[in-house]
């Protein structure tokens, strides 16, 4: 059978169905393929990385998340990269380089690689992947410093060939890697984004050998209206009306000033509108995020509240509309500094969730961790005398839902990423972690609780490295829903012989051997009124130390007796109608 | 000399089944009854009593026993496992709490973080400490072990896993942890992560340690309920367990270890497909097992199953990066690398939302099953759509033992997916398996070519009862060029149980840059293990002609986390042969990613020794030459639909018991028997082997 005239004339639902497959298992090995090459902790361990196909005309076709970040990322900056640097000026092997946010790409560490796929000498598409490299220069170690322009943050890479037919070019690398601290694991990472568009073009190729590119380009198109028409099925299913929401960044990271978040959400059965004004503007400072990243938050939260099976393509943005005020702080302009932009689209996330609460109260969470919470540092290592920069991110409390309590320490909305295993860092970096740990009562209270948050300690050895906080919620909680307590501050602390003390959630400074750099993260909301929940759960948490008997008195009113493990039945019915009253 | 049989018994979701082979002559004997879920034991020994009665077997001659077996998987997903305690280094008492802090599904709101199998009030700190190169930074608290171990002993904890950070590099006070709590609180049975699982990455150790605590009080349970009741029978045999590796164990070891069975069902597919290929002088392998629930597909190459650590036991079954992670408890033991994916005979097809044809991950199971059991099934499923396609027989299915509604499974589909699709039934029913196959040809692609093995140096085996059914169009899809059907393909996974060696495997972890190695230090690690491995042999009645042993060491680019093995030899390793090692290993990552660097330094990282303690295997029965031509073996023919052919034809079908060594099947053909049907394309062919193995290809390849 020709397969060519076959999908000129009709749709084939089981070819549909095969190829959609095909496509995603492609971009499904390249992440695979970056996973087990790639040097740095934070892409081969932490998995903070993700791989797309994008057809000729910049259409986000089929994609592999590990972190839902990257949701929207590929599919914006593909097609401006290809556009500023000429389609036919690509040539099959090359790979090109482009991380700048003031292009729509997202901060300066994510580093986007694409490759052009062609077959048969006709240009099909894009392979890309997009990496946060643990450090692109600037004057921070691993990159995360508060600053106030773009060019403080490291090295920008506006669209470069770092692949010529093949041949890597020696002096674009030899150019990037002059401007990075962590050369070797820099390097490493290239190699595996290289590598993985190189996997994906095998995969890619055998598929287009067995289908031919007409039938695979028709099912491409086939597959974009598919999802454009599922998530329009699922808008109309989704009650109508404007629905408000806002929430505030403890401070910009220069200024102590907070940065206050507004969001409007319109569902008209159609289309989404998610409309941002009156969010403060933008300032020179690290807490801005562009375009592309407030996008990604406004998909991000769609994706959890529709059909999660719809694939996620083109066609699902279709029905998405943005007002972003430009200059505003999600639509922020050059030449300000944007490495915070993640930081601001996670809370956008809140915003919305929060906005949508009274609309869809059974299918949002309550205040969540709603930061990334980077810790970052770097210097000259003791023992090899090398550079080095380490970057993690740290889980937190997730709020309650309708029906079960928030999980304890654990990453929130768009980031997934793993922790560090604590025998990998140590063995790698002249640090050592001594606790890494939950921190109880650290629960917004509520008939579900929000999750707990974590803490971890460092100490490092033998020198003193740059250590950099990019962080929130040391003065905004997480807050409850329906009546839920909000959720226990964060807390970044310096602790030395003589003293402990806070130091600000955003910034770096230099740490002796022997002090410890603590950070707890926050606890989630609380779901519900606290005197609601079941008192046996609160016995649980309390025998399992999550909960202080005391914060079970003060808190959901149920008083426990620590020594036999049971309720005191009567002095628990009166403490819960006092909290009751006290409420009202 | 009186008559010796081997026996093995693989309890599995649904069936428990035996099988006995004579060790003179390889006569096989199968029995089949329902597994009794509440206590597994109790089908196990109706399965032994059945199967000696039918055989005529006397107890004593028993000579060899192995158990494949679910139970210890089944106590941790059913949570009924016994109090079990976590001690750990101070600091990290919440280790199993916080996990990989990430969520097992990235959209879902209401997403649930794994239960620790160790509740908090149970999980215990000491101090103490090592550093990253496992020097003492901190004493062990002695005293305080010794106030745990009262405790244990007042709250009647049964079992306990002890993990501290960096112990795989000394297990100094994890062992001397150990030795106070035999002292202190003799009736809790402890686990040692620096002896289980001496690896670095210190949640996935002690995942793996706490795992083996859960379940260790119920399998030695267990295994000592059977072993009693089999010595009461008469049986003196040596008892045996699969482990998931593909090795087997001795009851005595998998009590004590019985983290390495966790798999232990699946595994002995594998075997069973590398014991028939190899037979026929095969060593590079696909075996393809699909039955009601799922499909698997597994490599062999070189005789040797692809085995993984990099596993989590009751996860759900999504290949991915990043998807599936965090969804069950990781262990990182060895287990046959298996990709497993919701396409069974029982899976379900449906149109979706967006008007899409849809198959599985859901299933029917066994109860209601599909459409044409007629248990009460209102879902189409891939075995309604291979009825309705005419490639199964409705009135010779299990052998005739049930008649398959033929109609209800057409009505089903018409139903649910013809008029939903605009598409008429049998053209829905095709897309059905269509769409199954597609989603296997993926699972095959993950097991083959994603890891860089062309399908076309491949043979397939296939088996489970519905394997043989779909497997000639996946050869054809995947350009694997031969397809061995072994006789009764449905209890193949039992045969696997008896085919298989003794295997112990050990790792430990020293990382060294191979241009700074030290060739002394690596072959004292060896011969260490090697020791450890030849010991254990010993004590499970090896002689020493029968052991084996092979080394991997484990490398990548020094800054890379991931490892690929590569085999060195058994001899003392010199500069030389670690040079060669090295380029070894260039090669292999170019294979795999596509492009080496050999300039790039690289780094040593495990070393892997695999005892192994050789079974003879049984003689393989040849099946006995037909006086008469293949003609009579046919039953008669009827309707198949063929796809790529797109409509029905004319298909003979056989009786696979008639059908003798020499004999030839040109397709399109079905050849059918008691627990499966295979079916033969236009433009395939299938020979009859002594054994009785259906070898299947294209007409002009084979012939």
């Amino acid at each position: 059978m020709n397969s060519n005239e076959a999908a000129a004339q009709s749709l084939n639902p089981i070819l549909f169905e095969v190829i959609r497959n095909a496509l995603s298992e492609a971009t499904e090995e390249m992440s695979v393929c970056l996973q087990r090459t790639a040097y740095s902790t934070n892409i081969k361990t932490r998995l903070d990385f993700s791989s797309a196909y994008v057809d000729a005309r910049g259409r986000m076709v089929a994609q592999a998340f590990c972190q839902p970040a990257h949701l929207v990322t590929i599919g914006r900056i593909v097609p401006r990269a290809v556009a500023e640097y000429g389609a036919k000026n690509l040539r099959p092997g090359d790979v090109l380089l482009v991380n700048d946010p003031h292009r729509q790409a997202s901060h300066l560490n994510d580093i986007f690689s694409i490759s052009p796929f062609h077959y048969t000498d006709e240009l099909l598409g894009y392979v890309a992947n997009i990496c946060h490299h643990v450090d692109v220069g600037g004057g921070a170690p691993s990159s995360i410093g508060a600053f106030r322009e773009i060019y403080q943050e490291g090295l920008i890479l506006p669209v470069v060939k770092l692949v010529s037919e093949g041949e890597i070019v020696a002096d674009v690398l030899k150019m990037v890697l002059a401007n990075v601290r962590a050369k070797k694991e820099v390097a490493g990472d290239l190699r595996a984004q290289i590598s993985a568009n190189q996997i994906g073009i095998r995969r890619l190729t055998q598929l287009l050998d067995r289908y031919g590119a007409p039938t695979v380009n028709f099912y491409i198109e086939k597959l974009i209206e598919y999802s454009e028409h599922r998530v329009l099925a699922e808008l109309a299913r989704l009650p109508r009306g404007t629905f408000e929401g806002e929430d505030q960044l403890d401070d910009d990271g220069i200024t102590s000033e907070p940065v206050h978040l507004k969001a409007r959400v319109t569902l008209d059965g159609k289309s989404v509108t998610f409309d941002f004004t009156g969010t403060d503007s933008q300032r020179p400072a690290p807490m801005n995020c562009n375009l592309t990243q407030t996008f990604t938050a406004c998909v991000y939260v769609l994706k959890c509240l529709i059909d999660r099976d719809i694939p996620l393509n083109e066609g699902f943005y279709r029905p998405i509309h943005i007002v972003a005020p430009e200059g505003s702080a999600v639509n922020a302009t050059h030449p300000t500094a944007i490495v915070g932009g993640w930081e601001v689209s996670m809370r956008l996330c809140e915003v919305l969730f929060k906005a949508l609460s009274s609309a869809l109260p059974e299918q949002v969470p309550a205040g969540s961790k709603g930061m990334v919470c980077h810790v970052g540092f770097g210097g000259k290592d003791p023992n090899t005398g090398d550079y080095y920069c380490f970057l993690e991110t740290l889980g937190g409390g997730y709020g309650g839902r309708v029906s079960s309590d928030g999980p304890d320490a654990v990453q929130t909305h768009i980031q997934n990423t793993q922790n560090a295993p604590v025998e990998e860092t140590e063995l790698n970096y002249p640090v050592r972690i001594p606790r890494y740990s939950l921190v109880p009562d650290s629960d917004g209270a509520g008939r579900w609780r929000g999750g707990l948050g974590l803490c971890r300690e460092y100490v490092y050895v033998g020198h003193q490295p740059v250590v950099t906080i990019l962080a929130d919620r040391a003065k905004f909680p997480a807050l409850g829903l329906f009546g839920g307590g909000a959720g226990k501050l964060a807390r970044y602390l310096l602790i030395t012989d003589t003293s402990t003390r806070e130091i600000p959630s955003k910034g770096s400074m230099q740490v002796k051997p022997g002090e410890i750099m603590r950070v707890e993260t926050c606890g989630g909301g609380g779901y519900g009124y606290a005197w609601e929940r079941d008192a046996e759960l609160v016995l649980r948490d309390v025998r399992e130390g999550k909960v202080s008997a005391k914060r079970a008195r003060d808190a959901y009113g149920v008083s426990i007796d620590t020594v036999k493990w049971t309720i005191n039945q009567v002095e628990s019915e009166r403490l819960r109608r006092q909290l009751q009253r006290k409420k009202r | 000399m009186s008559r010796r049989f081997r026996l093995g018994v693989d309890v599995g979701g649904t069936f428990t089944d035996a099988v006995l082979i004579s060790e003179e002559t390889g006569e096989i004997h199968i029995a089949k009854v329902s597994t009794t879920p509440k206590d597994p034991s109790i089908g196990f020994l109706a399965a032994v009593t059945q199967i000696l009665a039918k055989s005529g077997a006397q107890a004593p001659n028993v000579s060899y026993l192995v158990h494949g077996t679910t139970v210890a998987t089944n106590a941790l997903i059913e949570g009924k496992t016994p109090k079990t305690a976590f001690i750990t280094t101070e600091g990290f008492r919440d280790l199993l709490e916080i996990g990989r802090q990430v969520r097992p599904s990235l959209y879902d709101i209401h997403f649930q973080k794994l239960r620790p199998l160790v509740p908090r009030d149970l999980c215990f700190e000491i101090s103490e400490r090592l550093d990253a190169s496992g020097n003492v930074l901190r004493t062990l608290d002695e005293h305080r072990v010794v106030e745990i171990a009262k405790k244990f002993e007042q709250e009647d904890i049964r079992s306990v896993a002890i993990c501290f950070l960096h112990s795989y590099l000394n297990p100094m006070h994890e062992e001397r942890t150990e030795q106070l709590l035999r002292k202190h609180a003799p009736h809790t049975v402890p686990s040692v992560s620096s002896h289980i699982c001496p690896e670095i990455r210190e949640y996935f150790r002690a995942s793996t340690t706490v795992v083996n605590a859960c379940i260790k009080p119920v399998v030695a349970n267990y295994l000592q309920g059977i072993e009693s009741q089999l010595k009461r029978q008469g049986i003196k045999a040596e008892l045996l367990t699969m482990q998931s590796n593909g090795g087997v164990l001795t009851f005595e070891q998998a009590a004590e270890r019985p983290v390495f069975m966790i798999e232990s069902g699946p595994a002995a597919g594998v075997i069973a497909a590398n014991f028939i290929a190899g037979n026929l002088g095969f060593s590079d392998v696909v075996s393809f097992d699909m039955g009601g629930t799922t499909a698997k597909a597994g490599l062999i190459l070189g005789g040797r199953p692809k085995v993984t650590k990099d596993y989590e036991v009751g996860a759900e079954a999504r290949p991915g990066a990043g998807q599936s992670r965090g969804s069950g408890y990781p262990i990182r033991t060895p287990v046959i690398d298996l990709v497993e994916i919701g396409a069974g005979g029982g899976s379900i097809a449906w149109v979706d939302a967006g008007g899409v044809l849809r198959v599985g991950s859901q299933s029917a199971g066994a109860d209601p099953g599909p459409i044409c059991y007629r248990r009460g099934g209102t879902e189409p499923t891939i075995t309604d759509a291979n009825l309705a396609l005419g490639r199964i027989n409705p009135r010779y299915f299990l052998g005739g033992e049930m008649d398959l509604d033929l109609q209800g499974a057409t009505e089903g589909i018409r139903k649910k997916c013809a008029i939903p699709l605009g598409l008429d039934t049998i053209a829905a029913a095709n897309g059905i398996v269509e769409i199954a196959n597609a989603a296997m040809v993926n699972a095959l692609r993950l097991t083959t070519v994603r890891r860089g093995y062309d399908p076309r140096a491949l043979v397939m085996v296939a088996f489970g009862g519905a394997g043989p059914l779909h497997a000639n169009r996946l050869c054809a899809e995947m350009q694997i060029p031969r397809l061995i059907v072994p006789l009764s393909p449905g209890t193949a996974s039992a045969l696997g149980l008896l085919t298989t060696d003794v295997r112990h495997e050990f790792s430990r972890t020293r990382i060294m840059r191979a241009d700074q190695a030290d060739a002394d230090a690596i072959n004292r690690i060896f011969v260490a293990m090697q020791e450890e491995g030849s010991e254990l042999l010993r004590r499970e009645g090896i002689p020493v002609s029968r052991m084996s042993f092979l080394r991997e060491i484990e490398m990548r680019y020094k800054g890379q986390s991931y490892e690929l093995p590569v085999t060195c030899g058994t001899g003392p390793l010199s500069a030389e042969a670690l040079a060669q090692v090295c380029s070894q290993f260039h090669g292999e990552y170019e294979r795999a990613y596509g492009r080496g660097y050999p300039t790039e330094p690289v780094e040593l990282v495990n070393y892997r020794v695999t005892a192994v303690g050789a079974i003879p295997h049984p003689p393989v029965r040849k099946i006995s030459s037909r006086d008469c031509g293949v003609d009579q073996a046919q039953k008669g023919a009827r309707q198949v639909f063929f796809s790529e052919s797109g409509g029905f034809l004319s298909t003979g079908v056989y009786d696979r018991y008639k059908l003798g060594p020499g004999h030839h099947i040109v397709g399109p053909s079905v050849v059918e028997e008691m627990d499966s049907s295979t079916l033969i394309h236009p433009g395939f062919e299938a020979n009859v082997d002594s054994f009785g193995n259906l070898l299947i290809g294209a007409r002009a390849v084979s012939t």
